[in-house]
C-alpha cells in the first residue's frame, strides 16, 4: 500500500475514532433538558423556561382566529406530559396532528389538553376549520 | 490557485455553511408529523466523516476504471406472464386510486388517492427501485396500456410509422413533469392536495403519455419523456439487479449507473430532482421564513390573489433552490473543464451526471423516510376505507398510524447514513468516471477534485437543510 493511501486510511481511523467519542460523550448530555416554552414572533423569539417538574398549561390565546403573539412553540421531552389551554375567541375544532386530539372550543370559551408526549418528532396544533396553526409541539426524543 | 487547495477550500466552505434556526413542522402534501431537525453534535459528526471518508477515498480508491464496462450476471429467467399479470395490476391500481380521488372523500388523509401517490408511488417505489431494481417499468400503468394496445394493434395488422423523437428534446420532457410533481406537492395551495386534484391529474399525465407513446413509439417515449418512468429508472441503476427481455441479471451495485445515456436534459433531470427536495427542507428554515413574506406581498402588490401569491412565491422559491443546486455542479463542471483538454463544459456536464444520481435519493431518502414510514402505514386502513365512507373491505379500516415504529433517533441515523452513503457512492461514481475520461493519471486526479467540492457541497447543504444546529 503507497505511503498516500496509508495516510489517508489513518486520517480517517482518527477522525472517526474522535467523532465516536464526541458522539457518545454529547449524545449522553441531551437527556437532561427542561421543558421549555418559546413564543415566536417576528421580531425574534422569546425563551420562557420553566425548571420545575410540575409542568404548567401553556395558555393559547386565539383573538380573530389567529394566535396572539404568533404561532406558539411548545417543547417537551417524550414521556413528558403536554399541557396547553386554548382560549378562542371563534368556535372552531382544536386538532393536535400526530396524536390525532381534536377538541371542540366554543366562542369565547377555553379548551384545555393534557396528555403524554409518547410519539416524537413535529406536530402542528391548529384551527381545524379554519386550516390556521396556532401552535407547534416539538417532542424531543 | 492550486486544485487541491482550492478543493480543500471549497469543501470547507461548504461545510461552513452556518446553520440557522431549526426548521419547523413540514406538510409533505400529507398532514401528521413532521421530523426534529437533527441536533447539532450529529451534524458535526455527519460532516466531519464526509470530509475524512472524501479525503481517504481519494487517496485509495482504484487506479483503473471498474464500472465503465457493466458486469452482469444472468440468474434466472422470468416466465412470460409476468409482464402481463404486472400491467394489469398496475392499471387496476391506477383506476382503484383514481375512482377513490373522484368518488370518495375529499379529507385528504381518509382518502386512499393521495397517500398512494404521494407516499406510496413517490417515495415507496423510489426505494424499492433502488432495492429491486426496475420494478415500476412492469406496472407502469400507461406504459402497459400502450403495450395493449400495440399488440391488439398487431393482432390486426395495423402498422402506423412513428415519428422521430427529436433528439434535442433529450429527457427534458420528464424534467417538466418531475417540476410538475414536486410544485404539486410543494407549492399549490389549498393543501393538503385534494384527492379530486390528484385523480384528476393522473388521468391527464396518463393520457398524455399514451398520446407521446402513440406518436414517438412506446420505448422512445418511455426512456425519454415519462418523468416518473425515468425518475424511477435512474434510481433502478444504483441496485444489483437488472432485468433485460426476460432474463434477471445480477450486478455490482451502482454499475448500472455510468451506462446511463447523457440525453440532453440529463443534467438538468438530476439538478431538478436534487433541488426540488432541498426546496422541501429549505421552505422549512429561517431563510425562507423571511423571504416568503416579501415575496408574497411583491406578488399581491401586482394583483395576485391570497392563493396566487402564496403559489408563485412558492414557484420562485423551488426556482432559487433548482439554481442553487445548478449553479453549484456548473461551478463544478467550469473547474473541472481547466483540467486538461478535449472535453467542453457541455460534454462533461452530460458524461457526470450519473454521479449525482446516489445524491438525488439520498436526499430524497432523507427528506421522505419518515413520511413513507409513518404515512406508508396509513394505506393499511385506507384500502379497507378508500373511499373514506366506512366500508370495511379487508378488515383494517380501524387500525391506525403507529407513531412509536421508529424513534426519532433512528429517524435522524437514517437521514444521516443516507447522505453519507449517498455521497461516498457519488465520489466513487465520479471517480470512475473520471479515471475513463482523462487517460493521464495526474489530469484523472485532478478532475476528480472540482467533484469532490461539488458533492461534499451537495451533501453538507442536505444535512444543513435537516439539521438545528443552532440549538
Amino acid at each position: 500500500m503507497s505511503r498516500g493511501r496509508r495516510l489517508g486510511l489513518i486520517a480517517l481511523v482518527v477522525v472517526i475514532a474522535v467523532a465516536g467519542f464526541v458522539i457518545a460523550k454529547s449524545g449522553s448530555n441531551n437527556k437532561d433538558k427542561s421543558a421549555t416554552v418559546t413564543e415566536t414572533t417576528k421580531a425574534g423569539t422569546k425563551e420562557i423556561t420553566s425548571t420545575t417538574t410540575q409542568v404548567a398549561p401553556v395558555p393559547i390565546e386565539v383573538k380573530n382566529a389567529k394566535p396572539v403573539g404568533g404561532v406558539k412553540k411548545i417543547t417537551v421531552n417524550k414521556g413528558d406530559p403536554v399541557r396547553f389551554t386554548v382560549h378562542s375567541d371563534v368556535s372552531d375544532e382544536i386538532h393536535v396532528h400526530g396524536y390525532d386530539f381534536h377538541k371542540e372550543v366554543p366562542k369565547g370559551g377555553t379548551v384545555s389538553f393534557d396528555f403524554p408526549a409518547k410519539i416524537d418528532g413535529v406536530f402542528v396544533i391548529e384551527l381545524e376549520n379554519r386550516g390556521e396553526q396556532i401552535a407547534s409541539l416539538e417532542v424531543q426524543p | 490557485m492550486r486544485p487541491r487547495t482550492a478543493a480543500a477550500l471549497g469543501a470547507a466552505a461548504g461545510l461552513a455553511l452556518p446553520a440557522l434556526a431549526p426548521g419547523i413542522a413540514g406538510a409533505h402534501g400529507l398532514q401528521g408529523r413532521a421530523d426534529l431537525p437533527i441536533p447539532s453534535w450529529l451534524f458535526g459528526w455527519a460532516a466531519a466523516l464526509v470530509l475524512a471518508a472524501s479525503f481517504a477515498a481519494l487517496a485509495t480508491l482504484w487506479p483503473r476504471p471498474r464500472l465503465q464496462k457493466v458486469e452482469e450476471r444472468p440468474l434466472f429467467r422470468m416466465p412470460g406472464w409476468i409482464d402481463p399479470v404486472c400491467g394489469a395490476l398496475g392499471i387496476a391500481i391506477f383506476v382503484a386510486v383514481v375512482y377513490a380521488g373522484f368518488a370518495g372523500t375529499q379529507e385528504a388523509n381518509r382518502n386512499l388517492a393521495p397517500t398512494a401517490v404521494f407516499v406510496i408511488f413517490w417515495v415507496g417505489l423510489a426505494v424499492a427501485s433502488i432495492l429491486l431494481g426496475d420494478v415500476f417499468r412492469a406496472f407502469n400503468p400507461w406504459r402497459s396500456v400502450a403495450l395493449a394496445a400495440a399488440w391488439l394493434a398487431r393482432r390486426f395488422g395495423y402498422v402506423r410509422r412513428v415519428r422521430p423523437y427529436p433528439e434535442r428534446w433529450g429527457r427534458w420532457p420528464a424534467v417538466l413533469g418531475i417540476v410538475g410533481f414536486a410544485w404539486l406537492e410543494l407549492v399549490y395551495v389549498p393543501r393538503p392536495v385534494g384527492p379530486q386534484t390528484v385523480a384528476g391529474l393522473a388521468c391527464a399525465y396518463a393520457a398524455i403519455q399514451l398520446v407521446g407513446m402513440y406518436t414517438f413509439g412506446i420505448e422512445t417515449w418511455s426512456r425519454r419523456a415519462d418523468a416518473f418512468g425515468v425518475y424511477f429508472n435512474l434510481f433502478s441503476r444504483l441496485a444489483i439487479f437488472e432485468r433485460r427481455d426476460h432474463t434477471l441479471y445480477v450486478r455490482p451495485p451502482l454499475s448500472g449507473a455510468p451506462p446511463w445515456p447523457a440525453l440532453a436534459g440529463s443534467a438538468a433531470l438530476l439538478c431538478v430532482a436534487i433541488g426540488t427536495t432541498s426546496f422541501d427542507g429549505f421552505s422549512n428554515g429561517p431563510v425562507w421564513a423571511k423571504l416568503n413574506p416579501d415575496l408574497q406581498s411583491f406578488f399581491k402588490d401586482i394583483g395576485f390573489g391570497t392563493n396566487g401569491a402564496l403559489m408563485a412565491a412558492g414557484t420562485v422559491g423551488v426556482a432559487i433552490a433548482i439554481g442553487v443546486i445548478s449553479s453549484f455542479y456548473i461551478l463544478g463542471i467550469q473547474g473541472m473543464k481547466t483540467v486538461g483538454h478535449g472535453h467542453d463544459a457541455r460534454e462533461l456536464m452530460g458524461r457526470f451526471a450519473h454521479t449525482l444520481i446516489p445524491i438525488a435519493f439520498a436526499y430524497a431518502l432523507a427528506h421522505y423516510f419518515s413520511f413513507l414510514a409513518y404515512n406508508g402505514q396509513a394505506v393499511g386502513y385506507l384500502v379497507s376505507d378508500p373511499l373514506g365512507h366506512g366500508s370495511n373491505i379487508f378488515g383494517t379500516a380501524h387500525a391506525t398510524i403507529d407513531y412509536g415504529l421508529l424513534t426519532g433517533a433512528t429517524i435522524w441515523y437514517v437521514q444521516v447514513g443516507a447522505l453519507i452513503a449517498g455521497h461516498v457512492s457519488g465520489l466513487v461514481l465520479a471517480h470512475d468516471r473520471a479515471l475513463a475520461m482523462y487517460p493521464d493519471v495526474k489530469e484523472a486526479a485532478r478532475s476528480q477534485y472540482w467533484m469532490l467540492v461539488v458533492m461534499v457541497g451537495f451533501t453538507s447543504l442536505g444535512l444543513w437543510l435537516l439539521s438545528a444546529v443552532n440549538t
